[in-house]
C-alpha cells in the first residue's frame, strides 16, 4: 500500500510537515511497496494514535457499566453488516471502545490499572475490543508481597515478584496507585504523605515507590513505573507531587526513557488548604518538568459533563461519594488493592471543576517539551476519550480557550494562569503528545512513528495543514479529528471517511521478564504460604492462561 | 388544527419502536414525509406507511395525532414531544410520553409501563389503567418526572413516580408497591390503596386516600384534612433525613408504628 502525497508529521524521525509518500507492506512501514494507493494529497498524515493511559477493560469498568444503566442510554449505534451494536458514553461497551478509538485515528491503547487477581476479566474484555492493539498495566502499589519485600529491603525478591506478577496478569508494566493507601483502606484509613507508615507493614509510600522503580529498572522493563500519586485529588497536593518526582531523581533508567511516569497530573497539581481556597499550582509542576528530564506525565484533562471515576484509590472514591452524595462502589481486592467507582458530573459553573479544567491545559501548555506531557483525559475519570479532539483544539487555539473560559465560573481567571497563556500548539506538538511520546514512554519501539520497521498504523486526517489555521478554524479541526479520513491499522484500511470499513482483531502486549532462578524460588515459597492462608482462590487458578490472550505480543525483558 | 389519523394495518407480533409518532415532528412534515418516517419493528427498520395507514385532513395550525386501534405493542409514542396533541382510542405500549416537555396526550384505553418517564412538562390523561413506573426515572438516573401532570382514571402499577423530582401524578384507583420512592419534590395523589409509599422520600408529598402500609422510618405528626377527608400525616423518610409529607387515610398497622 502507498499513502501518497500526505503532509507527514512523524516527530520520532524528525519529520514535521513534509510532503512524502508512505509505503506499507506486511503490516510494517517499508522503503518501497506496491499495491493499493491511498490519495492523501495535501492531507495531514500521522502515525496511528497511542493512548498510554485509559480505563477500558476490567472489573471496575464493568462495575461502572452496572452502576450506570443510564449511561448506556447515550452513544447508541445500531449494528450494521460489520459492526456490533454500541452503547454508552463514559463506560461504553467493548465494541464501541474499539470503533471510537479507530474513528479518531487511534490504533494502540493501554488499560492503566489491573490487579493480578482480576486480570483474567481484563483480558476477556480486551479480547472483545476490536481493531486497536492493547495492553494492560498491573497494579503493585499496595500488594502484600511488594510491601514485605520493600520493608525487608529485598530488591531481588521484589523484582522476581514483579516479573511473576506481570506474567500472572499478562501485564505490560508496573502501575502504582496511591502506594500503601489501598492497604490502609482495608482498615478505613489512608496514607497521608510519602512518609506516612502503611499499617501493619512498617514501610512507607516513599519506600514503595523507590523500591518498585528500582525493581522496574533491574528488570529492564520497556515501560517505567506508572504512578498515581499519594493525596491525589486533594487541595494542596502539589507538594506531594513535587516531592514524589524528586525522590526518584537519583535512580538511573536502564532504557532510553523516563524513570517514572506520573499519570493524570491534573489531579495532583492542586494548591490551597481546602476547597474554599482551592487553586492551580500547575505552573510549579510544569516548571519542575522544564528543569528535569527524568520524569514524564499525562494531562488527565477534565471534560465538562458526565464522567465515571474509577480508581484503585479507594479512599479518594469514598470522599468523592460523600462530598457529592453520589453512587459509590467500593471494592476490596484481597492482598492486592482496594478500589472504587463513583459517577459524577463536572459542571462549567462549579468553581472547582472549572479550575480543574484549566489545570490540565496549563500543565500541557506551560511544559515546554511536548515529549513530557501526554494527552489523556484519564478516560473516564476526567472525561470520556471521545473528547480528545476537544482537548487538541483547546491546546491549538487560544481563541477556543477564551470562548470556553467565558462560559465557566469566574474563579477560573483568578485561581489559574490559563488566561495569560498565549501558547498555541502546532501539529508537531500534537503528533508528539498523541503518538511519538506515548509510544516512547511505554517503550513501544514499533509504535508512534512511521520509520521503516514501524507497525503500519497510520492516520490520515481530512485536514490540509497548509491551508487551515487550527487557531482560528477550531470547529472544523475538531470535527475532522473526530472523524478521520483514513485509519490504517496493521496495513489494513479500517476507517474510511469516518466510517469503520474493516474490523480486524488487535493484539495484546505483555511483558515476560526473566529473573534468577533462586529469586523466583524464594517468591514462590512466599506465595504458597499466602495462597494457603489468605487468598480466596488457589494459586493454580490464579494465573491468566494463554487462552485469554489469544493474539499476544510477548515482549522479553529481565535481569539476565 | 391539522389532524393526522393513524390506524394499524395489522396486529403486531413484535414490539415497535415508534418515537417518531409525535405531533411537533409531524407539524413540520408533509404527509409523504410522515409516511416515510422510520419505525423499528423488532430489529427491522420500516417506515410508518409499511405498518399503518396515515391520513391527513390538511388542516393548519396545531397538530393532533389520532391513533385508532390497538397500539399496546407500539412503544415510545409521543416521546420527547414539546407541543401538539395525541389522542389514542385504544391502548398504548411502553414509554408513551416519556421525556415529554409539553403538549398533551389523551389515552382512552390502558397505558403500558414507563408512561411519562422523566417527563418535564405537558399533560397525560389515561382513562384506563397504567403499568409500572409511571412518571418514574429510567434505572440509574437521578430524577424521574420533573414537571407536568399525569392523571390516571384507573389504577397504576408498581414504582409510581419513582425518583419524581417535580410535577404531579393523580391516580383515581390503587397504586402498587413503592409509589413515590425517593421523591424529591413531586406531588402524588392516590385515590385507592398503596403499599409502602415514599421510601427514601426527601421532599414533596404523597397522599393515599385509601389504605396503605407505612414504613417504620416515618414519623407520625398530626391528623390533617385534605379535600374533606381526615388523614394521618407522617413526615419522612427519616433514613434520608427527609422532610417529605405522607398522608394516609387508613394505616395498615403491624404494631411497629409509634403513633
Amino acid at each position: 500500500m502507498i499513502i501518497k502525497g500526505g503532509i507527514v508529521y512523524d516527530p520520532t524521525n524528525g519529520i514535521f510537515g513534509e510532503e512524502m509518500d508512505i509505503f506499507l507492506d506486511g503490516g510494517k512501514v517499508v522503503e518501497e511497496a506496491k499495491g493499493e494507493e491511498i490519495d492523501a494529497q495535501g492531507l495531514l498524515v500521522m502515525p496511528g494514535g497511542v493512548d498510554a493511559h485509559t480505563h477500558i477493560a476490567g472489573t471496575k469498568v464493568n462495575t461502572g457499566r452496572i452502576m450506570r444503566p443510564e449511561d448506556a442510554r447515550s452513544g447508541l449505534e445500531p449494528k450494521t453488516k460489520i459492526l456490533r451494536p454500541c452503547t454508552g458514553y463514559t463506560v461504553p461497551n467493548c465494541y464501541a471502545i474499539g470503533y471510537r478509538y479507530a474513528r479518531m485515528g487511534y490504533t494502540t491503547v493501554f488499560e492503566a490499572a489491573t490487579p493480578i487477581l482480576e486480570a483474567r476479566h481484563t483480558h476477556e474484555e480486551l479480547e472483545e475490543i476490536p481493531i486497536v492493539d492493547k495492553g494492560a498495566l498491573t497494579l503493585f502499589g499496595s500488594n502484600w508481597e511488594v510491601l514485605e519485600c520493600v520493608r525487608d529491603g529485598d530488591l531481588d525478591k521484589l523484582a522476581a515478584y514483579v516479573a511473576w506478577g506481570l506474567r500472572a496478569s499478562r501485564g505490560y508494566g508496573v502501575k502504582v496507585v496511591n502506594p500503601g493507601g489501598g492497604e490502609a483502606w482495608g482498615f478505613g484509613g489512608n496514607v497521608k504523605g510519602l512518609d506516612d507508615p502503611v499499617p501493619n507493614f512498617d514501610t512507607t509510600p516513599r519506600e514503595i515507590i523507590r523500591g518498585l522503580v528500582k525493581a522496574n529498572e533491574m528488570l529492564n522493563l520497556p515501560h517505567s513505573v506508572h504512578l498515581h500519586t499519594n493525596n491525589l485529588g486533594k487541595p494542596g497536593n502539589y507538594t506531594t507531587a513535587l516531592e514524589t518526582l524528586d525522590i526518584v531523581k537519583d535512580i538511573a533508567p536502564t532504557r532510553d526513557r523516563q524513570v517514572l511516569h506520573v499519570t493524570h497530573m491534573q489531579f495532583s497539581s492542586y494548591g490551597g488548604t481546602g476547597w474554599r481556597d482551592f487553586k492551580s499550582e500547575a505552573p510549579q509542576i510544569a516548571e519542575y518538568f522544564n528543569r528535569n528530564d527524568h520524569v514524564t506525565m499525562d494531562m488527565g484533562q477534565l471534560i465538562f459533563g458526565n464522567a465515571t471515576t474509577m480508581t484503585a484509590d479507594a479512599p479518594l472514591e469514598y470522599s468523592n461519594a460523600r462530598l457529592l452524595h453520589a453512587k459509590w462502589s467500593n471494592h476490596d481486592i484481597e492482598l492486592e488493592e482496594s478500589s472504587g467507582v463513583v459517577p459524577l458530573v463536572y459542571g462549567r459553573k462549579m468553581p472547582i471543576n472549572a479550575i480543574q479544567w484549566a489545570i490540565g491545559l496549563e500543565l500541557a501548555l506551560l511544559t515546554e517539551s511536548p515529549w513530557k506531557t501526554l494527552l489523556t483525559t484519564d478516560h473516564p475519570n476526567g472525561g470520556p476519550f471521545v473528547n480528545y479532539p476537544e482537548v487538541i483544539t483547546l491546546l491549538m487555539s487560544g481563541a477556543k480557550r477564551e470562548e470556553e473560559m467565558a462560559t465557566l465560573h469566574e474563579l477560573v481567571a483568578k485561581r489559574t494562569v490559563l488566561p495569560t497563556i498565549e501558547r498555541e500548539m502546532d501539529w508537531g506538538d500534537i503528533a508528539v503528545m498523541t503518538r511519538a511520546a506515548p509510544a516512547k514512554v511505554l517503550g513501544l519501539a514499533e509504535k508512534g512513528h512511521l520509520g521503516v520497521g514501524a507497525d503500519a498504523d497510520v492516520t490520515v486526517y481530512d485536514l490540509r495543514p497548509e491551508k487551515i489555521d487550527p487557531a482560528r478554524d477550531h470547529k472544523r479541526v475538531k470535527e475532522a479529528l473526530g472523524r478521520v479520513k483514513y485509519t490504517i491499522k496493521g496495513g489494513e484500511v479500517v476507517v474510511r471517511d469516518g466510517e469503520i470499513v474493516a474490523v480486524p482483531r488487535g493484539r495484546t502486549y505483555w511483558v515476560d521478564a526473566s529473573v534468577p532462578e533462586k529469586d523466583a524460588e524464594r517468591v514462590q515459597a512466599d506465595l504458597v504460604d499466602k495462597f494457603d492462608k489468605y487468598y480466596s482462590i488457589q494459586k493454580s487458578n490464579y494465573m491468566v492462561q494463554d487462552a485469554y490472550v489469544t493474539n499476544p505480543v510477548v515482549v522479553k525483558a529481565g535481569v539476565i | 388544527m391539522r389532524e393526522i389519523a393513524i390506524v394499524p394495518l395489522q396486529e403486531f407480533e413484535v414490539p415497535l419502536e415508534a418515537e417518531n409518532i409525535r405531533p411537533d415532528l409531524f407539524a413540520t412534515l408533509s404527509l409523504e414525509e410522515i409516511r416515510d418516517l422510520e419505525v423499528w419493528e423488532g430489529n427491522r427498520k420500516r417506515v410508518l406507511s409499511d405498518l399503518f395507514s396515515v391520513a391527513d385532513d390538511d388542516g393548519t395550525g396545531e397538530c393532533l395525532i389520532r391513533l385508532d386501534g390497538d397500539f399496546s405493542r407500539v412503544k415510545r409514542i409521543g416521546e420527547g414531544m414539546r407541543e401538539g396533541k395525541i389522542l389514542v382510542r385504544g391502548n398504548v405500549g411502553m414509554r408513551a410520553g416519556s421525556g415529554m416537555h409539553g403538549g398533551s396526550m389523551q389515552i382512552e384505553g390502558d397505558a403500558g409501563d414507563w408512561l411519562g418517564r422523566e417527563m418535564r412538562g405537558g399533560s397525560i390523561n389515561v382513562k384506563g389503567n397504567a403499568g409500572n413506573y409511571v412518571g418514574s426515572r429510567y434505572w440509574g438516573e437521578r430524577c424521574g418526572m420533573r414537571g407536568g401532570e399525569i392523571k390516571i382514571e384507573g389504577s397504576a402499577g408498581a414504582y409510581l413516580g419513582d425518583h419524581i423530582c417535580g410535577g404531579r401524578i393523580v391516580v383515581k384507583g390503587d397504586a402498587g408497591d413503592f409509589p413515590g420512592a425517593s421523591n424529591r419534590g413531586g406531588a402524588i395523589t392516590i385515590g385507592g390503596d398503596a403499599h409502602l409509599p415514599g421510601a427514601e422520600m426527601v421532599s414533596g408529598a404523597i397522599v393515599v386516600k385509601g389504605r396503605a402500609r407505612v414504613l417504620p422510618s416515618y414519623g407520625f405528626q398530626e391528623t390533617a384534612e385534605i379535600e374533606g377527608k381526615l388523614l394521618w400525616k407522617f413526615v419522612g423518610d427519616l433514613v434520608e433525613k427527609g422532610k417529605g409529607e405522607l398522608y394516609v387515610a387508613l394505616v395498615e398497622d403491624d404494631g411497629q408504628l409509634d403513633k
